[in-house]
């Protein structure tokens, strides 16, 4: 990684499960389980701030997140932007899910599994429809070119 | 001192709300570009190409937000556990991609198959 984004994110980690390890009084034990999670915890923190930082500044480019190239332009998909928004439901509610319970990982019932692969398969299919007419519109390009030189 | 769960919601928060929150923000002002989100491509006989609103996408787009928000109302109701989504909501959904995609499919690749007939 050439980024200083990152080296200061490891430094800082490293950096807090050190302070913990050293000056925040308990059991050893205990010290090296905290040391570990804060570190651990503002590590990943750190690294996906670094990847909203750099998506909300442009750096790291999104804005053809939903083109689809179509005849030589490129428009808006409708089964990436419905991708997109189950993807954010289905995580927006594990999220409020893992939140809420305090015991173990939920168990994602076979209905929410149905539902992505609804959505990624209508994904899949339209690039396949869409890469079979594109091929289709090239084929003709150069049949076209082909009869012009004759 | 936070403990580290709590500290961990917080953090999961402002990841996925921040992502959430950018992702729109990006599409309100016209960076992630929504242009010609419902037109869809037609081909005539000859050949040529045009593009118009097209009713799958639309309906697609209807039902997809329905769906999303039921299942969001419903999470938010009872942030427990995973939803159960009615079989009939799946059939919907799975209905209505299966009219877009057959109706993609039949704009896109109806020449090829009429060329493949001559």
């Amino acid at each position: 990684m050439k980024t200083i984004e990152f080296w200061i994110s490891l430094v800082g980690a490293i950096l807090v499960a050190f302070i913990i390890a050293i000056w925040v009084p308990g059991d050893p034990k205990d010290k090296v389980a905290h040391a570990i999670e804060y570190g651990g915890l503002i590590i990943v923190f750190l690294f996906g701030f670094m990847i909203l930082a750099g998506i909300a500044s442009g750096k790291i480019d999104i804005s053809r997140i939903l083109e689809e190239k179509s005849n030589g332009d490129s428009k808006a998909s409708m089964s990436r932007f419905q991708l997109l928004i189950f993807t954010f439901v289905i995580a927006l509610s594990l999220f409020l899910i893992v939140v809420n319970r305090t015991t173990e990982f939920p168990d994602i019932p076979t209905n929410v599994l149905l539902l992505l692969g609804i959505s990624a398969t209508t994904y899949g299919v339209s690039k396949g429809i869409q890469a079979g007419a594109t091929s289709e519109s090239d084929d003709e390009e150069k049949a076209g070119e082909g009869a012009e030189k004759k | 001192m936070l403990s580290p769960s709590t500290l961990a919601s917080w953090e999961g928060l402002i990841l996925i709300g921040g992502l959430i929150g950018i992702v729109v923000w990006k599409m309100m002002t016209g960076e992630i570009s929504l242009e010609q989100l419902f037109e869809g491509e037609t081909r005539a006989r000859d050949g040529t190409r045009s593009s118009d609103v097209s009713g799958g996408r639309v309906q697609v787009f209807l039902v997809t937000v329905f769906v999303a928000l039921y299942y969001l109302m419903q999470v938010i109701h009872n942030p427990k556990e995973f939803p159960e989504v009615p079989t009939s909501v799946v059939g919907v959904l799975a209905g209505s991609h299966a009219v877009y995609l057959g109706g993609k499919a039949r704009a896109m690749l109806l020449s090829r198959f009429r060329n493949f007939l001559k």
